[in-house]
């Protein structure tokens, strides 16, 4: 009998940053900021990636600004991750770091066994290039269908309206929900849905327990996510809360 | 003649990460033998409940499912002779279905109503939203039906394995066909396949899992690997512990396990065939302790049972909560725990249940504990409670060595 090579694995759990680095980030401390948050959520992330060991947490990051490139190319253990800081310059090629994206979300290199991916938009402004050719390409992929995608504006000069097509139908109702953009109008804000995403969200798609195909019979109306998201942070859409001034 | 279907076995066990965040294991697992005019028929059946809060009843969706299941089975095996699979194939496409999911309806209903919840909160089948996967076995045909994300791969007399059903593959991330929705024949029909059993036929097994297995593997070459060397087990205790290595090295997820074997050779006892052997090395090699496989077993099964369950202590309830009907099942027949305690080299874990009923066993204080704790339960309630449906409630639907 041949030798049974059987290799029992966790899941991997592919973490993507798409980072706007157009000029206007560069203005106000907004590209400090996102570089600040990002680097100040790894020790959380890395501590829920070793809390949930079924799950492989790997960074990757795309910065897009005159066209779109691989900021981190390989899929980066997060207990390794050494942040390097992004810099801003140029236009905003949003639909070239989609179509980047949707490259990496092929089987392969994506893995059979992977668990959802998750994929976090971050920009103050509107797509110079054809974000709907990048988008739709995107969402040809299948893993980009299972992907928990959020979108964060910075500054009240994002296109919200691109943002939420980015995620996906707008929810019903008012309110605060994951699935519209989050608005982040400082560097506190932003600091913290950087580390909601990194740490509540990694989490939940860590351990993703399984849904009913289709409508969900309809009790998942009110939570068309794939993944069940957890609750926002607070922020400056709750009148209670105190996270600082309006800058952006 | 082709040979008969035996060795059959079946065993659920918690994932690693539902044990750590100490939730139920949500899967449930059945073997059964079932008696048929002129014959027998073999019923394996695996489910698993879809966690979750908007699922949170859902182990006891998946052992309701179990028990359904053999129900409705059971119906039909007294108006169907097995010499009929034409009959048969319609009735795993149609009317099996149909009658599975209106007895899980009905008994879904019937516990929630036992709910503390029940008196301010309308009853939803999602609660207890549950995959199902059925393996029939007569000695002239096989064939299988069910709903969701289950895998059932046959293993041919060379000892290679081939998928032979999966569910088709949906667009949202963990989605799965479930018992809660709406019946939908075609749903089913796409799960439903009847085989006719030449009298050379190449098959030597078939092995029914959830997908917390497939999950676990690296790729599903890995997973066919993983199911054809699992052939080499020698008894259920091996199987609960592969099925705790794989949990714990791989997906985390709650994973099941139901074997049909129709190889008509005996296999050598104690000894490990080559292919486990192999398997054995590479759990250990990978850092995932396999060390107690190879503790030399010079004590009684009762004994090795007690000493195992001791050593972790944790796992006790999980454990014996998989046999909560076979603690029922003693109640009811007091007979049984004769034929229990015979069997105790085949269902060590059944034996141990079994001497206990007439007060402690040897072992340590929380296994005495438990064990109480379980008599209490089952003289308390006649509905299976949280957990799962035990793989072997009485002595003849017990794994056996071939």
């Amino acid at each position: 009998m041949p030798f049974p090579n059987v290799r029992l694995s966790n899941r991997p759990l592919h973490f993507i940053y798409l980072c706007d680095c157009s000029g206007s980030m560069a203005a106000q401390g907004k590209m400090q900021a996102l570089n600040q948050a990002i680097r100040q959520s790894l020790p959380g992330m890395a501590e829920v990636a070793r809390e949930n060991p079924e799950a492989r947490v790997l960074v990757r990051a795309v910065r897009f600004a005159d066209q779109a490139a691989w900021h981190l190319a390989e899929p980066t253990p997060v207990q390794q991750l050494q942040w390097r800081d992004l810099e801003a310059g140029g236009i905003t090629a949003m639909g070239d770091a989609l179509n980047l994206v949707a490259d990496a979300l092929q089987s392969p290199p994506m893995e059979e066994r992977a668990l959802p991916p998750v994929l976090v938009l971050i920009s103050d402004g509107q797509p110079t290039d054809d974000f709907d050719a990048g988008l739709a390409n995107l969402m040809r992929r299948p893993w980009a269908q299972k992907a928990v995608r959020l979108a964060i504006a910075m500054g009240h000069d994002a296109d919200l309206e691109v943002l939420q097509q980015f995620i996906g139908p707008e929810p019903s109702g008012r309110g605060k929900s994951p699935r519209r953009p989050l608005q982040a109008s400082n560097a506190t804000t932003l600091a913290q849905y950087i580390q909601w995403a990194s740490t509540a969200v990694v989490g939940a798609a860590s351990m993703p327990a399984s849904r009913v195909a289709a409508a969900d019979a309809g009790a998942a109306a009110n939570s068309p996510a794939n993944i069940p998201l957890p609750d926002l942070p607070p922020t400056l859409l709750d009148p209670s809360d105190d996270v600082g001034p309006l800058v952006w | 003649m082709s040979p008969r279907w035996q060795h059959l076995q079946a065993c659920s066990v918690i994932g690693a990460a539902h044990r750590r965040q100490q939730k139920p294991c949500q899967d449930a697992s059945l073997s059964v033998e079932l008696k048929a005019r002129g014959g027998s028929l073999q019923l394996l059946v695996v489910a698993d409940g879809h966690g979750g809060s908007l699922y949170r009843l859902s182990h006891r969706g998946s052992a309701l499912a179990c028990q359904v299941s053999q129900e409705a089975v059971e119906q039909w095996l007294s108006s169907t002779p097995l010499t009929e699979p034409e009959r048969w194939r319609q009735l795993l496409a149609q009317e099996l279905p149909a009658a599975i999911h209106e007895r899980w309806l009905a008994a879904i209903a019937a516990d929630w109503a036992l709910q503390p919840d029940a008196e301010h909160e309308p009853f939803s089948p999602l609660l207890y939203g549950s995959t199902l996967g059925l393996v029939l076995l007569a000695p002239q045909w096989w064939g299988c039906t069910g709903i969701g994300d289950w895998d059932l791969s046959a293993i041919d007399q060379q000892g290679q394995a081939a998928l032979r059903s999966e569910e088709r593959e949906h667009s949202g991330s963990e989605a799965t066909g479930s018992l809660c929705q709406e019946l939908d024949q075609q749903l089913w029909g796409e799960r439903t396949q009847l085989h006719p059993l030449e009298p050379k036929t190449d098959l030597q097994a078939l092995v029914l899992s959830t997908d917390g297995v497939r999950k676990s593997c690296a790729t599903d070459a890995d997973y066919l690997q993983l199911c054809a060397a699992l052939l080499d087990l020698r008894d259920r205790q091996e199987l609960e512990q592969g099925l705790a290595h794989i949990t714990e090295a791989g997906s985390g997820d709650d994973v099941s396990l139901a074997i049909a074997h129709r190889a008509s050779q005996p296999r050598r006892s104690g000894v490990l065939p080559r292919g486990w052997r192999w398997l054995l090395l590479l759990l250990a090699a990978s850092g995932v302790g396999l060390a107690a496989w190879l503790i030399p077993r010079q004590e009684t099964p009762l004994q090795a049972q007690a000493r195992q369950l001791c050593a972790n202590p944790e796992q006790i309830q999980a454990t014996l909560n998989q046999r909560r009907a076979q603690f029922k099942a003693l109640l009811e027949q007091p007979q049984l725990a004769s034929q229990l305690q015979q069997l105790a080299s085949t269902d060590p874990l059944g034996a141990l249940i079994a001497a206990s009923q007439s007060g402690p066993i040897p072992g340590c204080t929380a296994l005495n504990a438990e064990l109480s704790r379980q008599w209490q339960r089952a003289r308390a309630k006649a509905v299976p409670a949280k957990g799962k449906m035990p793989a072997a409630a009485a002595p003849a639907a017990a794994p056996r060595n071939p």
